[in-house]
């Protein structure tokens, strides 16, 4: 399902197609929507509240407790202020993925039951794909990594972000005067037709591939550099020790809005389960 | 040396290799967003990925660090760092990359060698769109209680999945694997090592008793994997027999219900409490 969300997101974004464009995404992904209310929270009860979301739907088939679920995290989503562009694009994903497979199931011989099983999957997709979209774009990464490591996720990983966010700018650059020094030694054919488009396109490519050679040098070397200056201020050591890693956790702290959010979320899946239950076991359970 | 690791590298440079796969592939995913895909029909036409940067660098130094480099740069740079990261969903892909990567940059001993190298990429490219693709199907029959019984359902899935197999393997997996792959490793081949102060990898470096062991880890690996895709298979089973006692007996159902409730909600604070004193205690 994402897949195509992301193709379609590729396709939209090949209109503006420049690493520079890409580069500007990525800045305000990285800063942009620190002041939205799911942005203020614990990143760890973030990822609880994720667990539960994004596990438990896969294994429940009552359409009403299915139905509350996903208003709650449209709620949530709408509050973590996620660009519509995406909202839309997701949606887009999500209908088109099930609308092939029903197409290519009738082919085979399906029925109104298949739509019925379908549609549950369906709405199952929505609420996980959207509770995740909820707490992984509403949270900026610094903190999604200072959370997933109070957990346990190695700290490798968080190490990892924050030199993506540092590096990927510069080796954005870098990837692009190398791209443009290959453009302006080389001849790109003509694309007028249709068949010269197709050359076009093969030769971009091409390009692109054969840029990597230089860059997997100059990188190479670079992160020679890099390694050398962590380990001179003692990174391999400092990353198994607990005393700088609770230094480096001092920020995370559960404050009131976190335990109003938990409590919300527990009452209104509770209220959904109870009417669930209510509205007549077998009736709805298909 | 004591500090030596068995293929010549220490723990530093295998961290630097990790840092440069994790670079390179991210920006490389960063970058296939921007290339356009084409539909003829069913055939899709697509960059699916550039997988040939992590398969050259796996030939070249140890595996695991680049397979965990490469894994780890897809996740960081082109998920999280543009919004896009989809949670416990990409548990999959890290897994199967970083496999796929491991298991064809253990197979090559002579980066010389071309036919070695490009067979060993096609095969890491298949095992890893190979088990992208298992897990898919198990994904669809998780979420779809009784799938067998649905009409034309598990048909239309196994065709979907099995043809986006297919079409991947022979149009990226060639064009965007395994050629690179083939014209890179034996062009980096001892231009790329002396940057990162490690020696060239020797054909009898591998030997010395290491594949035997790379094989083992691999052959483990792939029983890790069909366990994985087991556990959420039975996960699924399990749950239908809560179900049945459900309407068989209403209130045990829920009792059953609200006692897994309670449990995981016991463990969450007890590990809360625990991770909090030992982060207080330390130092």
């Amino acid at each position: 399902m994402r897949c195509i969300m992301l193709e379609k997101l590729s396709e939209n974004i090949f209109d503006k197609v420049s690493i520079d464009f890409l580069r500007n995404q990525v800045l305000k992904n990285a800063y942009g929507n620190n002041d939205t209310v799911i942005a203020a929270l614990d990143p760890r009860i973030l990822l609880l509240w994720y667990l539960f979301f994004g596990l438990v739907p896969w294994f429940m088939d009552n359409v009403i407790l299915l139905l509350g679920m996903f208003l709650l995290v449209a709620v949530t989503a709408r509050l973590a202020k996620i660009a519509p562009l995406v909202l839309f694009l997701f949606c887009l994903g999500v209908f088109t993925q099930t609308g092939y497979l029903l197409l290519v199931s009738l082919f085979f011989g399906g029925n109104g039951e298949t739509v019925v099983s379908l549609l549950i999957m369906t709405l199952k997709v929505a609420v996980v794909s959207l509770a995740s979209v909820t707490v992984f774009s509403g949270l900026d990464p610094d903190r999604l990594a200072n959370g997933l490591e109070w957990f346990g996720c190695p700290e490798r990983f968080s190490f990892s972000i924050s030199f993506g966010y540092r590096m990927l700018p510069i080796l954005m650059e870098e990837f692009q005067n190398i791209l443009l020094s290959y453009r302006l030694r080389g001849n790109a054919p003509a694309r007028d037709t249709l068949a010269g488009k197709v050359k076009w396109l093969v030769y971009q490519v091409k390009v692109i591939m054969s840029a990597f050679y230089p860059l997997m040098l100059n990188t190479a070397k670079r992160s020679r550099t890099t390694v050398e200056a962590l380990e001179l201020k003692g990174y391999r050591y400092a990353s198994r020790n607990m005393a700088v890693k609770r230094i480096r956790l001092a920020s995370l702290r559960l404050k009131k809005a976190d335990i109003w959010f938990v409590g919300l979320s527990a009452v209104w899946t509770a209220v959904c389960l109870g009417l669930s239950q209510w509205v007549g076991s077998g009736v709805l359970q298909i | 040396m004591s500090a030596k690791k068995s293929n010549g590298m220490n723990q530093s440079q295998k961290l630097m290799v990790f840092v440069l796969t994790m670079s390179l592939y991210g920006l490389a995913t960063l970058i296939t967003e921007l290339i356009p895909k084409f539909q003829v029909g069913i055939v899709e036409f697509s960059v699916e990925y550039f997988l040939f940067i992590p398969l050259s660098l796996a030939m070249l130094f140890d595996p695991l660090s680049a397979a965990l480099g490469a894994s780890t740069g897809e996740l960081v740079f082109s998920e999280i760092m543009l919004g896009q990261f989809g949670g416990l969903g990409e548990l999959e892909k890290f897994l199967t990359v970083a496999i796929g990567v491991y298991i064809a940059g253990c197979l090559v001993k002579d980066p010389k060698n071309r036919t070695q190298v490009g067979a060993a990429a096609i095969l890491g490219v298949i095992l890893q769109l190979f088990m992208g693709m298992t897990v898919d199907i198990v994904k669809v029959q998780t979420a779809v209680a009784e799938f067998e019984a649905v009409p034309g359902l598990p048909e239309s899935v196994f065709f979907t999945e099995g043809f986006a197999f297919l079409n991947d393997v022979l149009f990226s997996g060639i064009f965007f694997c395994m050629l690179p792959t083939m014209y890179l490793v034996p062009r980096l081949y001892g231009k790329i090592e002396p940057l990162l102060g490690i020696k060239p990898r020797q054909a009898q470096d591998q030997i010395s008793g290491k594949p035997v062991l790379s094989v083992k880890a691999a052959v483990l690996s792939l029983i890790g994997f069909g366990a994985a895709v087991g556990a959420e298979y039975l996960a699924e089973s399990g749950m239908q027999i809560i179900d049945w006692e459900a309407s068989w007996a209403e209130s045990s159902g829920a009792l059953a219900v609200g006692i897994i409730v309670a449990a995981a909600a016991a463990a969450i604070v007890i590990f809360w409490m625990k991770r909090n004193a030992q982060l207080r205690n330390a130092g």
